[in-house]
């Protein structure tokens, strides 16, 4: 008699607790951040013009039909009192950026009202995107705009910046006239000790071209290749909007995690 | 007769049909714990293989202070004494200790440095801070990796019918990382 009421009352507890849980988990998915409709751009902060926008989205999904590595931007308003570092990791990894197995995600994010931005990088390209790499691409790229209280076009910048590295990475060109962030960080390094950087670098072209003209009887094909290099390329922005028009809105995270590889910088 | 040899077998049937199931469970439940106790020594070599990342930076970064900063010595070999000791540490609590020295010790180069105007625009100095960052960064998270995985495995032994086969084949709880909080949770903020 007793086990059967205690029984009855689990039963009709049940659906009560199950319910209560379901709608708590519920509650807790409500207030996280999802990603938008245009899953490359999300800006919840709504500093971003639309036409950046466009440009952002079309090199997002140019990227990733190219590569499949996922490059997203994210501004938010507040941080809620963390880390811009450890927001931007927790992000990329509830999203999933990039593909599982390959790690190859990369989030832009800025908060406005603590004015920071950072570049959280997937472990598959910490390779190709170092700490100082991403520190550079800000430097260069976003923080001169953002200073201003140009977000927008900072953002833009970065953004594509951050593509055209992981173009160079993949082994295809980047848009025409980017320099690579590698190339600044040289230059910026070599103006420090330029002396040596000559020293090293004289002999070198020395002994090449000595090699050359010894070796140049059997035909010569070495010259015009490099100087041709920058010529092809141009995934600019609006190009591929047209291209990927059935898919839009129908992209997601793929899968892929973060161990803490970027920088992040204040303006 | 007939019968009761038929309720024999049954009893005997049900009985091996029960030890399957019941070893079927232990070996299933034994390579569960096992697993998780490797991923957790994964983790924890992750951890330090970015503890020894940092330290390694170390060297890079006082040779660019000491073009700056000669006379700052004693920085300077509190540093080479910290990475020392962590590259003898043989525990997990020395290498914790020698870290902390690390920390402490970096966070007050970081604050001589800011008399230093010059060193603080230098390129070579900027690459190396972004990189001490970012790998300060990746020590927080594979320390909540590894905190994760510790919290997965000391479940599995302390739950009942899992405790069971940890207690008999006698697995050890292992120790989390103390302070490292904040992005385990998925950000939840107002926009």
């Amino acid at each position: 008699m007793h086990c059967s009421m205690s029984k009855r009352i689990w039963v009709l507890l049940l659906p009560v607790l199950l319910a209560t849980t379901f709608i708590l988990s519920g509650c807790e998915e409500d207030e996280a951040l999802k990603p938008t409709e245009r899953f490359f751009v999300n800006d919840f902060a709504d500093v971003i013009k639309p036409e950046d926008e466009d440009t952002i989205y079309s090199q997002g999904v140019g990227l990733q039909e190219k590569t499949g590595a996922q490059v997203v931007a994210v501004t938010v308003k507040s941080l809620d009192d963390q880390d811009i570092r450890d927001f931007g990791v927790a992000l990329g990894r509830e999203w999933g950026l990039g593909e599982e197995d390959k790690n190859n995600g990369v989030l832009l994010l800025m908060a406005l009202d603590e004015r920071k931005i950072s570049i959280e990088v997937g472990y598959g390209l910490e390779g190709g995107l170092t700490d100082i790499e991403t520190g550079i691409i800000l430097d260069t790229y976003a923080i001169p705009y953002l200073k201003n209280n140009d977000y927008s076009t900072g953002i833009q910048k970065a953004y594509s910046a951050i593509v055209n590295e992981v173009y160079i990475e993949y082994g295809l060109e980047p848009e025409e006239g980017y320099t690579p962030a590698e190339e600044i960080r040289n230059r910026d390094e070599d103006e420090e000790n330029i002396g040596s950087f000559f020293g090293a670098i004289v002999p070198i072209i020395l002994i090449l071209i000595l090699i050359a003209v010894f070796s140049s009887r059997g035909g010569r094909r070495g010259g015009p290749p490099f100087i041709f290099m920058g010529g092809r390329g141009g995934f600019g922005g609006g190009n591929f909007r047209g291209g990927s028009g059935g898919s839009f809105g129908g992209f997601s995270g793929g899968g892929g995690s973060f161990g803490g590889g970027g920088s992040s910088r204040g303006f | 007769m007939k019968k009761s040899t038929g309720i024999i077998l049954g009893i005997i049937g049900t009985f091996f049909l029960l030890v399957i199931i019941i070893v079927g469970w232990g070996v299933s439940t034994y390579n569960g714990i096992v697993s998780a106790e490797t991923t957790v020594d994964e983790k924890s070599s992750a951890v330090r293989a970015d503890l020894q990342r940092r330290s390694d930076l170390i060297p890079n970064l006082v040779e660019t202070v000491k073009g700056y900063a000669k006379h700052e010595e004693q920085i300077f070999t509190e540093l080479a004494d910290a990475r020392a000791k962590l590259s003898g540490a043989q525990t997990v609590a020395e290498q914790e200790a020698a870290n902390t020295e690390i920390s402490s010790a970096l966070s007050r180069l970081l604050v001589i440095v800011e008399n230093y105007p010059d060193l603080k625009a230098n390129q070579n100095f900027i690459n190396l801070q972004t990189q001490l960052e970012g790998t300060e960064n990746r020590i927080k998270v594979s320390r909540l990796d590894y905190n994760k995985a510790v919290k997965d495995y000391n479940i599995r032994l302390r739950r009942f019918p899992s405790s069971i086969i940890a207690g008999m084949f006698g697995f050890e709880k292992a120790d989390m990382f103390e302070g490292e909080e904040g992005i385990e949770s998925v950000p939840n903020i107002s926009f």
